[in-house]
Parts: C-alpha cells; structure tokens; sequence
C-alpha cells in the first residue's frame, strides 16, 4: 500500500527535515519532533454527533476551515480535504501536481493548507488540502459549499450516518480501541449486515458479486448515482437492463454519450439488490490515477436507506436492513 | 486501456452482423426495438418494418432524438449518425443495428468534476412526473391490504399473492407504461418494487407474466378514453391525526378542497384515535372533523379562518404565501381581502395594520385569481397592481393576479406598436388589462393555463389579431376568428 505516499505530511513544531513514510503509518501524533503523517486530530468528546443536510444525495455539514465557516459535502470518493477555491483564493499554494496517479490528489489542483478544521468537536490542525474549482456544483445545488471532506479525515473513525434522523454520529477510535470499538447503535447486530471494505489509495473499495463475477466498487458518498464502467467483460454488461441514453462533459467543451441502466442482481456480502440504477461510462481515466481500474461507483442511494455505517479501523461497512 | 476479453474488432463485428441475421431469419418472431450493451459500446437494434408512432415513442423512451433516427430508418441516410460516431453494424431484411463506443469521460480524479458527472440526471420519473393540474386533492383507497409503505419519496408499490407468476412488470404514468415498466419482486406474501414518486396522481398497472391487470386490491381506477381501465395511485403529502374520540363510529375529514362533503373522506381507526392520509394542491385549505355528525376544529391545528357562521375553520397552508398590500386608508376601521380563492367571502381575511396601511398575507397555489378588497364595507381594486378584469355584469373590474405563470405568449415583430395587451378566456376577454412587455424584438406576457382548451388574441394598438405564428383558430360570433390553445399535462 503506498499510503505514504498519500497521506497530509505534516510538520508539527518546526522539524524541517522531511522522511520517507513506511508503513505502518504512524497513528499517534503529538511528539514535538517527530513526523507525522495524518493530520493532528483530538476530539473533545469520544462520540461527536453532527446535524446534516441533504442537497440531492449529497451529505452536508458545517464545519469550519480556519476562520471560514459553512457548509461541506462528506466525500469519500476524494482522499484529501477539498477547498472550493472561489473562497481561499487568499491562501498561499504550492505549484499544482501532476501526480495524481500516485497521490491520489486532483491532477492540476493547487495545493495549500489549511492550520485548523473544525468538526463538532473535533479539530483537525495542519492539513493538506486541494483547491479547485465547486462552481457548478454550488450552482446546481443552490447552496453554498466550501468544499469537501475526504476520506483521509475520517480513517481513523467510526463513522454512522443515519438518514432517518438526518444525524451523523463520529467516533474517534483512539489506539487501545483498537478494532474492537462498536458504537452502541450497533448493539442490535440483527438489524444490519456487515460487508466488508477495503481502505486502498484512500479510497473505501467494497467487492460485490456479480452473475459469479466479482467486481471492486468504490464507495462514494460524493457520487449522486452509481457508475459501472462500460469496459466490463459482457457477463456483466448483459445484466444491465438500459433505459435510456444521456451526454456527460468529456475533454474541454466535447461532450461524450454514456447510458443509464439498472444493473440486476448484484450481490454486496449476504445482500441482492435486484435492481441498481447505474450510470454506465468508461471508467478509463480512474485506471490512470490508480494503476488499477476499479469496476465502478456505488453511491448512498443504492438502498432505501435507513442508516449506513463505516468502521474505517476495522474496516467494515454497516448497512441497516 | 485494451478492451478487457481482448477480441478482436473483426470478430465482433462479424459475430453482430451473424446475430442480426439470426434474429432476421427466425420466423414468426416480431423484434421489438432495444437498446443494448455490449463490448464496451452501446447498440440500438431495430425492426426495419417499425411504425413511426412505435419509432417516436422508442426515440423518446431513450432520449435518442438527437440520432434523427427517421432519416436512417425511412430513407437510408447515414451521414449525420456516422458523423456523431455511430456505424451501422448490419442491416439484414427485417433488422437494422447501430453501434458507437462508450468513450472516456473527463477526469473523474477531479472530484468536482466526478460529482458533475454523477449528479442526477433527470429520470423517467422525472420525464413523467405526476399530474396535478386542476387537481385540488386526492386519496387512496386500499381494501385487502395496507396502502403502499412510502418513505420520503420512496413509494414501495405491492401486488398480492401470484406467486407462481414467472415475472410480473409494474407499469405506470411514472414509467411511460410499458416503454419502462419495472420488473418486481417476489416476496412472501406477492411482489414489490420500490419507485422515486414526487406528490400526485399516478396512473398504474401489473403485467403479469404479459397479462395487463389494475391493482384488484385498489377501488380507485379510471378510464383512460381509450379502453384502457388504470388503476389510480396518489403520493400523498398531508396526513391528518385526530387523537381523540377513540368511542366514536365514524370520523369524517370535510374541507374547501372537498366542497365540505361530509360523507366522502372517511378517516381509518388507529390506537390513538383516528388518521387520513391527502395529497392535497398548493393553496390554503380550510377543513373540519365531522365525529358522528358533529364539527369539530383540529386540535392540533392553531391555523384558523372564520367560517362565517361564528365559528372557526381549522387551516392548512401549502407553498409559497403572496403578500396582499394596500398603501393608505389609515382611517379606515376594516379592510377584508376577497377573491375568487375564498368564494368572496366578505368577513373570512381581514387585513393587519401596519405602518404604511395594510396587508395580509396569503397562501396561493399556480393560477390566475381575481380579488378585490372591502375597506369599511367598501369594494375597491388594488390601486398598485396594473392587472384587472371586467365582467359585464359589473359596475367595477377586479384586480387580477398570475400565480406561477406555466405559459409565455410571444408575439414577434410589430416594432412600431405603441401598446400591446393580451386578452382571452383566460381574463374575460379584458382588452386594455394585460400589457405585453418589448424583449428584444418581441411583445411578451407570461401567465398560467389550467390543462384544456384556451381561446385568445392580441390587441395591437387598438385592433385585435389573431396569432400570426399560431396556425390554430376556430371562428367567433363576431365572424371573425379566435386563436387556439391547448394545455395539456
């Protein structure tokens, strides 16, 4: 895993020297000397239990970064923190990357950081984040959106989104919690199963089954519809049922044709969801950045939810019956 | 990246060409036309012999109207399609098929951009939403079961029992009928299929195992005017609780939506007490309990309006409210707001006090309303709103306002004219009431058509005409014609 690679490089007092990361990644910051590779995080309390909203299927929360304050999309499609440049343009940056394939980070995204994020009661210092443009999706949505918060913020917790009650429960899970924590809402573990997920370039991959075929899909809370590559063998491509067909930006102006279907049948862990609306495109531009294609996208709406859950320490996803 | 099972383009293509006259040569079989994937492109595949009304509604289904598809079928002409970077695959006697690669999308690393490309689109059931014009309220009538189980907009549609059917497909207004129609799922006791429905009146079917059948556990169906029975679903969004009369035998739920029949909506027993469950248009409704004949307020409800009989109407408001204004009369005692939303009613809304004069705020939903308000008894138009209508039969016009405008009629040219108005059955032929504005290089006024038939013109400078871009008119009993509209849903 090349997590080093990935990870927010911080330099906690004034440490100048800079290191190669191995793994394991080191999880306990705080020694003023040392090198850590996360961002600083504490929380005040061990269970932080957030409000959000909802624009379309997109998960908002406020939280805020330094001194700006207001509404940010959960993304676990993107590793980093996400700032919406049209409200840090202030903010110095370092020359954009063009190693999005090993670091996960936007191709061509400024990079600065932010010296606070504030999440409830939970304070993240010195993180990495990527400024690009939000414009449209502001504009489609109607609401103002800072930006996006990635997976890196959330691996080392339990994270519980509950629908019903609109509510976003965060556990830090410190070291001696280890892989045992369980929220209390789990407590009854007959109303939901628990499917495994893998944590891989910072992005949560689940293996779903498909007609004996077994397919890697990243979990995207980002993403409003789930996407299926259009370059899967023909097993899977006939179980898709196509309703109809639509046009997506591709390259600068040029738009490129894509389908929507819905994907019968396909089994995440014990469970078959017989019918999964999909967005079907060519998926060629995730391969690039990832030395792995990744066979498609699932998104929150692939049940009618009543909660989800993620234990990004011992790695399992939760999902109510 | 290489094509995952590494055929070669040559196979593929004959393999598809050798499908497609399979499919020709089997007899007896009509092929219906479909869209397909396969190789990493997308295949529309089509009977040659298809009818132009069978081709339109295939076109509109998958939105391919950019494809110009009449050309390619009816008269051979493949320019356009090949230059959108289709290639026609095969063509046999009775089938023709279209290929085009899925190319790559912009860069989905980019997470604005990955979340623009996966935001939601528009879909069948937004293509084909509910039916609500004209519709004030509605409410379903399940017997043998419990109505469908809805969260948030999550409508979980149930046939009960035929288990032993093969397949059963819910078709509906929601799915264009059979162009979509949703393959459910066995279950213990029957099937289901969950759909995303926005509140309103839906119309629906089972197909089971091809046989069309309404809901038999559903007592609300229509006619279709075309010799078709369809069974009625409506997403409701109001529910009325009445946590009391627990003894009582009968609660009925009565309002304005329902012309206040007191027999019409009866309420069902719960362990509280009693529960209807509306959907109900945007608008004020006004509303009572009827338990075992006697009225009753809505407990819960503090929202009232004066009934006219001393007494109290319990109030519901849905959507946006328009603030009523009336500058001045500082010395009058009462000012009443009146107008085709409240049947005239001459003591139900009165207006408050404020610094500048009055105002009353005021629930409508999409229309064209006529109103007047009564200060001290007295009946005037509102001075600031240049809109109004005239009736013969009476000594003053009524103010007029355009709630949620759904039409726009443009009349280009006439540069020179000084003043156009709009007039038609819409405003009682009022002549000098609705001003078309100059944008750009022609007049426009926006304004809302309930669902049917509308007969109007435009007055230019005084002469009334007919609408030159409009080729639908009928005559008039002035020997002269009138110019045709039709809303539909």
């Amino acid at each position: 895993m090349k997590r080093g690679a990935l990870v927010i490089l911080l330099l906690v007092v004034s440490a100048d020297t800079w290191a190669a990361h191995h793994d394991p990644p080191i999880r306990k910051p705080a020694h003023p000397f040392t090198i850590t590779l996360d961002p600083i995080v504490t929380s005040d309390s061990a269970t932080c239990v957030l409000p959000f909203t909802k624009a379309g299927n997109l998960i908002l929360v406020r939280a805020k970064a330094d001194t700006t304050f207001g509404y940010f999309v959960i993304d676990t499609g993107t590793p980093n923190l996400v700032l919406n440049i049209t409200y840090f343009r202030r903010y110095p940056t370092s020359n954009p990357t063009e190693s999005g394939g090993v670091t996960g980070a936007v191709t061509n995204a400024a990079q600065t950081r932010v010296d606070s994020l504030y999440l409830g009661s939970i304070k993240y210092f010195h993180v990495d984040a990527d400024m690009i443009d939000l414009g449209h999706i502001e504009n489609t949505k109607g609401v103002k959106i800072l930006g996006l918060l990635g997976m890196k913020l959330f691996e080392r917790f339990e994270v519980i989104i509950d629908y019903e009650h609109n509510l976003l429960y965060l556990h830090l899970i410190k070291g001696k919690e280890g892989e045992t924590y369980a929220s209390p809402l789990l407590s009854d573990t007959s109303a939901y199963r628990v499917v495994p997920i893998e944590l891989e370039e910072d992005k949560v991959l689940v293996h779903t089954v498909l007609k004996g075929k077994k397919l890697r899909f990243v979990v995207d809370s980002g993403a409003e519809t789930s996407v299926l590559d259009s370059r899967l063998p023909n097993k899977v491509l006939q179980s898709v049922q196509v309703t109809r067909i639509t046009h997506l930006a591709g390259t600068g102006s040029q738009t490129v044709d894509a389908l929507y279907g819905n994907l019968k049948d396909m089994q995440i862990g014990e469970q078959t969801i017989a019918s999964l609306p999909v967005l079907i495109t060519n998926l060629q531009s995730m391969c690039d950045a990832y030395n792995n294609c990744i066979d498609g996208m699932l998104s929150f709406d692939f049940l009618t939810l009543h909660k989800i859950g993620f234990n990004f320490v011992s790695r399992k996803m939760y999902i109510w019956k | 990246m290489e094509m995952r099972n590494g055929i070669s383009r040559k196979a593929l293509r004959a393999a598809a060409v050798l499908l497609v006259s399979l499919l020709a040569a089997l007899p007896g079989r009509s092929w219906s036309q479909e869209m397909t994937l396969l190789n990493g492109r997308m295949y529309i595949t089509l009977n040659t012999h298809i009818g132009e009304r069978q081709l339109d509604s295939f076109v509109v289904h998958y939105d391919l109207g950019d494809l110009d598809l009449r050309e390619v079928l009816f008269k051979h002409k493949y320019t356009k399609l090949r230059k959108m970077g289709w290639r026609v695959e095969a063509e046999a006697h009775n089938v023709i098929q279209l290929s085009k690669q899925i190319m790559a999308s912009g860069n989905m690393i980019d997470p604005g951009k990955r979340m623009g490309i996966t935001e939601e689109h528009p879909t069948s059931a937004d293509l084909f939403p509910a039916q609500n014009d004209n519709l004030v309220y509605g409410f379903n009538k399940f017997v043998r079961k419990f109505p469908f189980l809805v969260r948030d907009s999550m409508v979980t549609f149930f046939m009960r029992g035929h288990r032993g059917a093969r397949q059963v497909l819910l078709a509906g207004s929601f799915t264009n009928w059979q162009n979509a129609a949703l393959s459910m799922s066995p279950t213990d006791s029957g099937w289901t299929m969950v759909v995303k429905l926005g509140p309103g009146k839906y119309w629906y079917k089972f197909i089971i195992d091809g046989g069309w059948t309404p809901d038999p556990d559903n007592e609300l169906s229509e006619d279709d005017l075309r010799g078709n029975i369809n069974s009625v679903y409506y997403k409701t969004n109001t529910v009325f609780t009445l946590n009391r009369f627990l003894n009582a035998r009968q609660v009925y739920l009565a309002g304005s939506f329902n012309q206040w029949d007191t027999r019409n909506l009866g309420m069902a027993r719960t362990i509280d007490g009693w529960r209807a469950e509306l959907y109900l248009s945007e608008g004020t409704h006004r509303y009572k309990y009827f338990v075992d004949g006697v009225a009753y307020q809505d407990p819960n409800n503090s929202q009232q309006l004066p009934d006219g009989h001393r007494g109290y109407n319990s109030v519901l408001r849905i959507g946006k409210s328009h603030l009523f204004k009336l500058k001045g009369y500082g010395s009058a005692q009462e000012v009443i707001l009146s107008g085709t939303f409240d049947d005239w009613h001459e003591h139900e809304l009165p207006m408050k006090r404020t610094e500048t004069g009055w105002a009353l705020s005021y629930t409508l939903g999409p229309g064209n309303y006529e109103y007047k308000f009564i200060v001290d008894g007295k009946w005037i138009v509102d001075p600031e709103n240049p809109y109004f209508v005239r009736h013969e039969d009476a000594s003053t016009d009524n103010s007029y306002l355009i709630i949620g405008p759904n039409h726009t009629f443009h009349l280009p040219g006439f540069d020179s004219a000084q003043r156009v108005y709009l007039a038609g059955d819409f405003n009682n032929w009022t002549p000098d009431a609705l001003q078309m504005k100059r944008i750009g290089n022609e007049w426009v006024f926006p304004i809302h058509l309930s669902v049917g038939k509308h007969l109007y013109k435009y007055i230019v400078d005084g002469k009334w005409i007919i609408d030159p871009s409009n080729p639908l008119w009928e005559g008039n009993e002035y020997n002269t014609q009138n110019s045709v509209i039709w809303t539909e849903h």
